[in-house]
């Protein structure tokens, strides 16, 4: 299937245009997305650092979990939302850019990686809430984690450059 | 001498020369820069949240800070040296950009203020605060927002 004229009907959209066409939107759309990031990256650092078994400014891993998850989960949303209104402006390029695609394919990868975690070590989370180090599945997936999201920041910076 | 001499010179350096005529350095020097952006504020987040009283209020605030003070001092010294080598590939991009030295005025005034909260936290135990400590934790937090949109901005400015 062909996703070109879609994507090119998306594009020809007035928000698409106003976007594309507006001298501040599209970097204002940029500031958000990078903020966003750090909030995503920040926080989801600390924990997969505690899950790697480096203390945090709690001991239980799970109340640390509650804290920042929230954080992560909004700012997330916020990366999807200035992300998806950056994709409809310019669509028909970014899917023909190697690294676009590639930040797409490790986004996939980080979201399978928290769904492993999640339905293992997680559910067994009050057996090492307070242990450090944490359980060599935690920590696996803490590793992972703090990679896969690296590889799509630099996915995401290099877009610009291919 | 005048600005556009400095840049000039810089620019006709074999390091500037060699920093642009690899392609991948610029690129990869702006991801590793953009990853010390979270470390840094993620650390000033949850730490600025924590002095404002919004997050993990249970634990000890001289703790709290303690804990990721590190991490900001240790993220800025990568992002100024990251910067420093965009200024370096760049400065006929960057030393002329009013956004550029608007950003370098409020990383100043941001890491001022993250001292300026922290280092009673860091030191002596216990004194009474009196200052209006939530407030400026919002605030630092506000100017970290602005040194990032400046950031970004100075791609668009000139």
């Amino acid at each position: 299937m062909d996703i070109q004229p879609l994507l090119q009907t998306l594009q020809d959209t007035p928000v698409a245009a106003f976007i594309r066409e507006s001298g501040s939107v599209f970097p204002l759309l940029e500031s958000v997305h990078v903020i966003g990031i750090a909030i995503v990256y920040g926080t989801i650092a600390v924990v997969d650092l505690r899950l790697l078994g480096v203390a945090s400014h709690r001991r239980s891993a799970l109340k640390l979990i509650q804290d920042l998850l929230p954080y992560t989960w909004v700012a997330f949303v916020v990366c999807v939302m200035t992300g998806l209104l950056m994709f409809c402006a310019n669509g028909t390029t970014y899917v023909q850019n190697t690294a676009f695609l590639w930040k797409m394919g490790l986004l996939v990868l980080a979201g399978l990686n928290m769904g492993v975690f999640h339905l293992g070590a997680f559910r067994r989370i009050g057996e090492w809430d307070t242990t450090l180090p944490p359980p060599s599945q935690a920590r696996v997936a803490g590793f992972s984690s703090l990679a896969l999201w690296a590889g799509v920041i630099f996915l995401g910076r290099w877009i610009a450059f291919l | 001498m005048s600005s556009s001499l400095i840049i000039a010179w810089l620019y006709a350096t074999p390091l500037s020369t060699a920093i642009r005529d690899v392609l991948w350095v610029i690129p990869t020097v702006q991801s590793i820069h953009i990853i010390a952006i979270t470390v840094l504020f993620g650390s000033a987040l949850v730490s600025d949240l924590r002095l404002a009283g919004v997050l993990a209020t249970d634990e000890p605030l001289r703790g709290v800070v303690r804990r990721y003070y590190p991490w900001m001092r240790n993220a800025l010294m990568v992002l100024l040296f990251t910067g420093l080598i965009m200024i370096i590939a760049e400065p006929d991009r960057v030393l002329v950009n009013t956004t550029f030295w608007l950003k370098m005025v409020l990383v100043v005034t941001a890491f001022t203020l993250t001292l300026l909260l922290r280092r009673p936290l860091l030191r002596a135990p216990d004194e009474r605060e009196k200052r209006p400590i939530k407030a400026l934790a919002w605030l630092s937090i506000g100017l970290w927002c602005a040194v990032i949109i400046c950031g970004r901005w100075i791609a668009y400015t000139i």
